[in-house]
């Protein structure tokens, strides 16, 4: 077994050099307004991707408003006082005019079931007016076109449950625009075209929820595990929830949110650190500082008793089957993680093996170890799109045959190291790219204070035992804590 | 709380955000004063190339910044060669090459092992290649270059991986319609391309039955070979030295194969129009839109990149700006030029919209075309979509597996190594006529074809408003049921009708005794061309027709499997809509069809009083009517590939060759309508015609 030692010892020497290695091509800094900055050097080629992760994630839209993060992220794109108009000051005026008009409209619906729909249809041609005089004035996508323009790649951004992202990268020589174009939209942004961007968003909503059963299945799951914490939101949000967002409530959200000492930029790649600070102090230096933005109060109460969605749906089914887990500050957090990769990653995970290969009952099965985020006490899923031919019951019980059985029997020293060995061989196989490099460090500082412990957690990792994995199992893995959630062809329901 | 209450609240807050001290305003220069200093000069690495001695060529590149060596083959073949009646046999390959283990050691014992190390060795099969990766760690890269090696040169292709396989595809086929964003597509190419080839059909059950072990193995000995494989290696490691592992590794591989011929052309003449599948499950419309485009070798390829980018190319573009931005119809649109390396890609646009804006949408998309293919981008236009390109031109080069995998693809496919430049410097001298030029010339409204995915009862204006609406069925085809109803008593009556018309042949075994036949004829089309045509087939399955038309000698040669075309425009490989033409030719030859009952592979089906059909597990099939009076075939009926033609085969003119009775005079119906007269001048059988004569190229 010698061999076998030496095997998981030598990964272990690796990611600490690494880490030395590594440390010498980062810069960390904080501006006096509480911005905090990572410079990762990287001089192979004359390019630089830039990553700005804002601590803020539908977690924090607020009632009744679910998907208003996802909004903002999409304004981020609208440009400024200066990028994307023809005419600030009659542009301005007319944007605030659409707002006395759409006040009249909730005036009236307001009133609820006595609201006269007639009225409401009188001030919508009068809104639908006042929209298009805003819009005269609007210099479509420019913010867009000055990036793509300059050479930008892969200009997007997403927003999650915890955090709401915005990337792209540039030819090394652009990396002062960057700074004045990122700073710019964060210091100013104007909600130009708020109302038909919301019609984007909402299309956004229908493609990847509503149109896919995978997606109604997971909204489904979620609304259903949890009760009261946000997490039972997806980021897009609820589609009326969409379709009343008012302009005024977006931009209360982004001076609650946006705020520097919320937001952490990483910036890998071809760039001087020392260029780079100064830079930073320049432009995003005029970033006021602000008050630290609210927290998410809600805790989700203890789950009593198994819970069950059925989803209705024309397609081949679909199974997710839940447990809820403690947040990634747990002590169980990297024996989770493990276990995780033990059921399903590659083709030797223990449902991959059973289900998929062997009793070929399922052409897909796996397990993700935090779902849908971290930060708060989330979900141990398990996904499985049975064969053809095959039952969601039949599935269901294959499932929870393995789920014993990991809680009875310890699993073997080989299985054990192998996972460990690929957890820091992915870790290496991150270092290749700016662009992983400036999320992956952004996502660690904000998460966990610290970008190093993207490496450290390797040594959280070395520390799990088989005892660890059945321990775990035990204590998560149990029916009362359990959310299924399936699909079913509706009778009469042709597929 | 009503909502305007928490408004008010709302903008409380916000006046009291305002109350923070404000930041001492710094001047910072217009995003338009910026002054950019010159980019550094990029490096770019000159990959090492040599070839091995048993003729396997090979690219390395040194890159020392992470312990990692990995490597990408290109094997030349792909999914086009898959035969008709085996859609996706290579694709099953590919992927039971990887799953199916070596001699030595099962899929799974590779599992395990690749994983304890944490390495990876893949395989897959794409419409024009075929490749094989491997990633390891540096220092356990010994092991995963000889599990690569092992499964390139030794793969087992066990039967149960091949069964899992199978299974799991049976599963996807019927998956495939759940998403609807992949049917659009899927659909749009097969109409473009004819689901009659490799290039658009889709697989389906039927096929997947006819994919046996043996199938995958001769696919595999036919392609992977050494003088047929490109390799690129990169990573953490001296060339030299690589080198030397490489040579060693492979030195005892030396199969080898005659050449790989290029790859099936594109026969197909798309039919443009306006296509509905109807999916009442969704809220929005996917739809994709297109028509048959060009290759990157192109002269006109620069000036319709930056074409296609101004119409719907990014964020900046003009369908996101009106579609998206400004009417709030969409969330996806885009507009693409997609060429291909080898053969026509497609000029495509697409995206979706809510149920209600289907046609609008369409309509805009229409308007936006037609604008830019009548009126000159702006200057402004035009200079951006240019700098786009070329600012981001660094990123070509920003990391050394790219350039390594660049210089290998433009190698497989042909392409002089400064393709990049050509292009780059062809961009830089794009016009506004150019752009209009090529618009005009390749965006051809009359040719699209649009496809929708969606539920029209939600479509606020209906789709009709368009044109004519052909409506697109996805219902999944079961696995091949034979038409006709198989029960014992017309099976039973079916070998009846057959020994009768074998008696009047004369006789099965002299029928069993032919090996070989000539048919020499002249065939009168419909429309007064005469075309001379001589037929020669040899057990087997082997067949060679010779045609002298009035503009030239066709000959096409099958073995059953594969074959060739030679055409006054020149000699190419048996497209596949020919080679399943051929294979027809070669299952109804009479000879042959007549002993169906003797061929345990064939059903024999009574489907009327004096008809039986005959078909095959590959897919062939035919009906044949018999004369009721002397038993003999009267006519036969089956599906011309290829044409979507019902043709009907009348025989008549019996005379005796040999001791067999053979039909003189053919009369051709298709779809009902004359098509044409063949006359037989003559038969010959067992001249003793041999394999060489016939496949010998004129």
């Amino acid at each position: 077994m010698k061999f076998r030692v030496l095997l998981c010892l030598f990964p272990a020497l690796l990611a600490a050099q690494s880490l030395q290695e590594f440390e010498k091509k980062v810069t960390e800094f904080t501006l006096p307004n509480g911005l905090h900055f990572l410079i990762i050097e990287r001089h192979e080629a004359p390019v630089v991707s830039f990553h700005t992760y804002v601590n803020v994630g539908s977690v924090d839209d607020p009632g009744g408003r679910t998907g208003l993060a996802h909004m903002f992220e999409h304004m981020a794109f609208k440009g400024t006082p200066t990028i994307g108009t023809k005419n600030w000051p009659l542009e301005k005026k007319s944007m605030d005019a659409i707002e006395v008009v759409y006040d009249k409209i909730d005036a009236e619906k307001r009133k609820g079931f006595q609201a006269d729909p007639k009225k409401i249809d009188a001030i919508e041609v009068e809104l639908k007016a006042a929209i298009a005089k805003a819009d005269s004035y609007v210099d479509e996508n420019a913010y867009d076109r000055i990036v793509e323009s300059n050479g930008g790649v892969g200009m997007n951004a997403s927003t999650a449950e915890d955090s709401t992202n915005y990337f792209y990268s540039f030819p090394s020589n652009r990396i002062e625009l960057w700074f004045l174009l990122e700073s710019s939209r964060f210091l100013q942004p104007v909600f130009r075209e708020f109302y038909k961007e919301r019609e984007v968003v909402r299309e956004e909503r229908r493609m990847r929820v509503e149109s896919s059963p995978q997606g109604r299945l997971v909204e489904a799951l979620l609304a259903t595990a949890f009760e009261a914490h946000p997490y039972r939101n997806m980021p897009g949000g609820w589609a009326s929830d969409i379709d009343n967002f008012r302009r005024p409530e977006a931009e209360q959200f982004y001076k609650q949110y946006y705020t520097p000492g919320n937001i952490t930029i990483g910036i890998a790649g071809d760039v001087n650190p020392a260029e780079a600070r100064r830079m930073a102090e320049k432009y995003f230096g005029r970033l006021p500082r602000g008050p630290l933005p609210p927290y998410v109060r809600t805790i989700e109460p203890a789950q009593e008793g198994e819970k069950r969605v059925a989803v209705s749906s024309p397609s081949e089914p679909f199974l997710a089957v839940a447990y809820k887990r403690p947040d990634q500050y747990s002590k169980d957090d990297a024996v989770l993680d493990v276990l995780s990769d033990i059921l399903s990653d590659g083709r030797t995970g223990l449902i991959y093996k059973e289900m998929v290969r062997d009793k070929k009952i399922a052409l897909a099965a796996g397990s993700q170890a935090t779902f849908p985020s971290g930060k708060y006490p989330s979900l141990f899923l398990f996904f499985v799109a049975p064969s053809t031919g095959h039952t969601i019951d039949e599935n269901e019980k294959a499932l929870y045959a393995i789920i014993e059985r990991v809680k009875k029997e310890k699993v073997t020293a080989e299985t054990i190291a192998r996972v460990k060995t690929k957890l820091r061989a992915s870790l290496i196989r991150k270092l290749d790219s700016n662009s992983g490099l400036a999320s992956e460090l952004c996502s660690y500082a904000v998460n966990y204070g610290d970008w190093k412990r993207l490496f450290t957690e390797l040594e959280d990792y070395d520390h799990v035992t088989a005892d660890d994995i059945v321990r775990v199992a035990k204590k998560y893995l149990i029916p009362t804590t359990r959310t299924i959630a399936y699909t079913y062809i509706p009778e009469g329901g042709a597929k | 709380v009503t909502r305007r209450i928490a408004i008010a609240l709302m903008i409380a807050a916000g006046a009291f955000g305002q109350t923070r001290p404000a930041a001492a305003p710094s001047p910072v220069p217009s995003y338009k004063d910026l002054k950019y200093p010159p980019l550094k000069q990029v490096k770019i690495p000159e990959p090492a190339q040599f070839t091995l001695a048993n003729g396997m060529r090979v690219f390395l590149l040194e890159d020392h910044e992470l312990p990692l060596i990995q490597g990408l083959a290109l094997i030349r073949t792909g999914n086009l060669f898959d035969p008709p009646d085996k859609r996706g046999l290579s694709e099953v390959m590919a992927e039971v090459l990887r799953t199916g283990g070596t001699k030595a050691k099962t899929g799974d014992q590779i599992d395990e092992q690749l994983e304890n190390i944490a390495g990876s060795v893949e395989s897959s099969m794409d419409e024009s290649s075929a490749s094989m990766s491997f990633s390891a760690l540096k220092e356990s890269s010994d092991q995963v270059l000889g599990t690569f090696k092992d499964l390139m040169t030794q793969p087992e292709f066990r039967q149960d991986k091949i069964d899992l396989l199978i299974s799991q595809l049976h599963s996807s086929i019927e998956r495939r319609n759940d998403d609807p964003q992949s049917i659009p597509d899927r659909e749009l190419m097969s109409i473009l391309y004819g689901r009659d080839n490799s290039y658009g059909w889709t697989i389906e059950h039927e096929h997947l039955n006819h994919i046996h072990r043996e199938d995958l193995i001769q696919f595999y000995r036919r392609y992977y070979f050494p003088k047929n494989i490109m390799l690129a290696v990169y990573g953490d490691f001296s060339t030299a030295a690589m080198k030397d592992r490489l040579e060693k590794l492979f030195a005892d591989w030396h199969v080898d194969q005659p050449a790989v011929p290029p790859f099936p052309p594109v026969t197909a003449k798309a039919a443009s129009g306006i296509y509905l599948a109807e999916k009442p499950d969704v809220t929005q419309t996917f739809f994709a839109i297109g028509e048959l485009g060009g290759t990157l070798r192109d002269k006109d390829y620069p000036a319709l990149q930056v074409a296609a980018d101004i119409l719907g190319g990014g964020f900046t573009s003009r369908l996101v700006s009106e579609i998206r931005t400004k009417l709030g119809y969409a969330y996806q649109i885009y507009a693409s030029w997609a060429a291909n390396y080898d053969h026509p890609g497609t000029f495509r646009m697409g995206g979706s919209t809510k149920s209600a804006s289907t046609t609008e949408t369409l309509q805009a998309i229409n308007v936006e075309l037609e604008k830019v293919r009548t009126t000159e981008v702006t200057p402004l236009e035009l200079n951006e979509a240019k700098e786009s390109v070329l600012n981001s031109f660094v990123f070509f080069f920003d990391s050394p597996a790219k350039t390594l995998s660049r210089v290998m693809r433009y190698e497989y496919y042909g392409y002089p190594k400064d393709f990049l430049f050509t292009y780059q410097k062809a961009i830089e001298g794009v016009t506004r006529e150019d752009v209009l030029r090529v618009a005009k010339e390749h965006f051809r409204p009359e040719n699209l074809t649009f496809v929708a995915v969606g539920n029209p009862k939600g479509f606020g204006k209906p789709l009709a408003s368009l044109g004519k609406v052909n409506p697109i069925d996805l219902t999944i085809p079961e696995a091949g049921a034979p038409s006709g109803k198989s029960d014992p008593a017309t099976v039973a009556r079916g070998h009846e009708l057959l020994k009768r018309a074998q008696n009047a042949l004369g006789g099965a075994e002299k029928l069993a005794s032919v090996k070989d036949s000539t048919q020499v004829l002249e065939m009168a089309a419909q429309g007064g061309m005469k075309i001379k045509q001589s037929n020669r087939y040899l057990a087997p399955g082997y067949f060679r027709q010779d045609q002298e038309l009035p503009f030239g000698k066709i000959t096409a040669y099958t073995d059953g499997k594969m074959g060739w075309l030679s055409t006054p425009q020149g000699f190419m490989p048996m497209p596949a809509p020919v080679l399943k033409q051929a294979q027809g030719e070669v299952f109804r030859n009479l000879p042959h069809v007549m002993l169906a009952d003797r061929d345990p592979s064939l059903e024999v089906t009574a489907t009327g009083e004096n008809a039986v059909e005959i078909s095959s597990q590959d897919g062939e099939r035919v009906t044949i009517e018999f004369d009721a009076s002397t038993g003999l075939p009267a006519s036969e009926t089956y599906q011309q590939p290829g044409a979507a033609a019902k043709i009907e085969e009348t025989f008549s003119d019996w005379r005796d060759v040999e001791g067999l009775k053979m039909p003189f005079k053919m009369t051709l119906l298709q779809n009902g309508k004359p098509a044409g007269e063949l006359t037989v001048q003559g038969y010959k059988l067992n001249s003793g015609l041999k394999v060489e004569e016939l496949s010998k190229r004129p």
